[in-house]
């Protein structure tokens, strides 16, 4: 059973993908589970979709967590730990990554031998939410990694998949996958069909197990105000706003009223700080501020502007 | 009624109350009035939930709240109001908790519960008299599952039930109207861009026994197909175009708390929006925006001075 796992953000057809690579599997006759995980499937947070392939009946369900092929479709993920794109990653695993570095990097990087292989991304852009055809460039170069995926059946399941669409974006996206598909061509068959689990061979994970106790105790009811703030929403970002401290007029803090996640708090002497930490990048702030002092940055840039001390 | 606390934009507060780090999506219209609404009403108010993108708030064991949250079914998040205000009215009654540990009881729910399947809740709960908010974040669809139509959805909209080429062939309810004909203590129309024409409203409904109804229209980056920057940007031109009127009902009258000196064209509103593409390419329907724009000047005649 072939067991893969795409990682991108919302917004860069991860979704998509899994889907376009579930049917072309399906259209060679395999028994196909394609799915995202459901939970924060907003643009930006690090999405996670799914697809089994098997030529007998598929009875494993959930989460994959020890995949044959591991697609990311945005490197930026790959030091992020809520991504998990390393995540149950064996010396069986091949990963392929979007990057605009090369493979001997990422294998230095991660350390993992020549089962990382790239697939070139687009050239640098200024936000990566642009990278809208990166899921079809994945579906069609996994479905190369295969070996079992011809690209006439690729074709029609990228057909299928994107009807409705306009006829330019299905254009693009089908030059984008094939494109995948073409680039693919020496590593064809290099995803090795993992073997079936036996359900015979499950160990129960370390749960542990809790006393039944009175309902006062033991029912779901949160006691603390304001939990929500241990997420990390900032990891969502791909553009930070900036506030400008010399043009900043200290007005009449429009940023922070207008700011949807409520992130922007005034200090004492009246400037708007931003909490990256929440950030969601939505930019609001950049457009509503009066006197244009709060500007748009890449978030790898600011990264490693802040890295380095720049 | 005593004199507001919100003349000018920097009365409006500093700090915030709700928590971050929810899951909404990025440039969430409706949660940039539930934000602003949140720091006016304070932390002493417990919500009650119709299912909705805002169930999303508080997920075990997350919660932006300050206070209780209770998650109803979509149709009868009224009724759970009705509980809750019942049982803090028993508890003060018996002395078990002060007047100052009272709480406000604010129904939160989507369009999809407020127009639709919970209008028949709401509307009792108003004829019982029952002393709540109503807080309804109008993102004119079924937005956490989608963006199907709902009751609100706007005449020639694009969702993911109506896609042809004429958009929705439906047209928004009027609930402010349908609402404020059960002669409810007070019914607002606010919007998360004009923060202070909402903050005054919401100042003014905390202080009110009885019935208080608040519609937010709140633009989506992800239902209306407009990148999140825009948020702001979308909510205004709602505004200035005169296709969502800022106004209150209170004692049998409705007030128009901003009348736009010149209206702008509706189309600035429309054609910042995925959702209406298809009435400006391939070709320009004339007919349609005619229509949209005919309803919204028949609105203001007589309201215009």
């Amino acid at each position: 059973m072939y067991r893969i796992r795409f990682h991108g953000r919302g917004g860069q057809g991860m979704k998509t993908a899994s889907r376009i690579l579930g049917t072309a599997f399906f259209l060679e006759g395999f028994e196909v589970q394609d799915a995202p995980r459901y939970g924060a499937e907003r643009r930006g947070a690090p999405i996670f979709a799914y697809v089994r392939a098997s030529r007998s009946p598929i009875h494993e369900r959930g989460i994959i967590r020890h995949p044959d092929l591991v697609i990311v479709a945005d490197d930026s993920l790959v030091p992020v730990p809520a991504a998990g794109v390393l995540a149950g990653v064996t010396g069986d695993t091949l990963l392929l990554i979007s990057t605009t570095e090369t493979a001997a990097t990422w294998r230095d990087r991660l350390n993992l031998g020549d089962a990382v292989l790239t697939l070139p991304a687009p050239p640098e852009v200024e936000d990566r939410l642009e990278l809208r055809f990166a899921g079809a460039a994945c579906a069609g170069a996994a479905a190369r990694l295969t070996g079992v995926i011809s690209e006439a059946s690729l074709e029609q399941a990228l057909q299928e998949e994107l009807a409705g669409l306009p006829a330019g974006v299905v254009e693009k996206n089908r030059e984008k996958a094939l494109e995948g598909y073409a680039l693919m061509a020496a590593h064809e068959g290099r995803v090795k069909a993992g073997a079936k689990v036996s359900a015979r061979a499950y160990s129960a994970p370390d749960w542990i197990d809790l006393a039944f106790e009175k309902a006062r105790i033991s029912a779901p009811a949160i006691h603390a105000a304001l939990t929500s703030e241990k997420m990390p929403t900032g990891l969502w970002r791909t553009m930070r706003p900036v506030i400008d401290r010399e043009h900043c007029k200290r007005c009449w803090w429009i940023c922070s009223s207008s700011c949807p996640d409520g992130v922007i708090d005034i200090d004492a002497e009246n400037h708007p700080r931003i909490d990256y930490e929440h950030c969601k990048g939505c930019l609001t702030c950049v457009t509503v501020c009066p006197s244009h002092a709060i500007r748009a940055v890449p978030e790898h840039q600011a990264v490693t502007a802040e890295e380095t001390g720049a | 009624m005593t004199e507001t606390l919100f003349k000018h934009m920097r009365d409006l507060p500093s700090s915030h109350l709700l928590g971050t780090g929810t899951p909404t999506c990025a440039g969430c219209g409706g949660l940039q009035a539930l934000h602003q609404i949140y720091d006016v009403f304070g932390g002493k108010t417990v919500f009650v939930n119709a299912a909705g993108c805002m169930t999303l708030l508080s997920v075990y064991p997350f919660t932006p709240f300050r206070g209780s949250w209770l998650y109803t079914a979509m149709a009868c998040a009224p009724a759970g109001a009705q509980g809750i205000r019942d049982a803090l009215d028993i508890l003060l009654e018996k002395g078990q908790i002060s007047a100052d540990e009272d709480l406000q009881t604010v129904v939160l729910t989507g369009d999809g519960a407020a127009y639709g399947m919970g209008l028949s809740a709401t509307s009792s709960a108003i004829e019982r008299g029952l002393d709540f908010i109503y807080l309804c974040y109008d993102n004119e669809g079924y937005g956490n599952t989608g963006q199907q139509y709902s009751e609100a959805t706007p005449h020639a909209a694009r969702t993911s039930t109506s896609k042809g080429p004429q958009g929705y062939p439906g047209n928004k309810k009027d609930l402010f109207s349908i609402w404020a004909a059960h002669k409810p203590r007070y019914v607002a129309t606010v919007i998360g861009a004009e923060p202070l024409d909402l903050a005054r409203k919401i100042e003014k409904a905390r202080e009110m026994p009885g019935p208080r109804l608040i519609i937010a229209l709140s633009p989506c980056p992800t239902g209306w197909d407009f990148s999140p920057d825009a948020t702001t940007d979308i909510g205004r031109l709602a505004v200035r175009t005169g296709i969502w009127p800022l106004k209150e009902y209170e004692n049998g009258k409705v007030v128009h708390t901003r009348i736009p000196r010149k209206r702008l064209p509706v189309e600035d509103y429309l054609k910042r929006q995925g959702r209406f593409s298809h009435l400006f390419e391939p070709v320009r329907k004339e007919a349609l925006l005619a229509e949209i724009q005919g309803r919204v000047d028949a609105y203001w005649e007589g309201i215009e001075g």
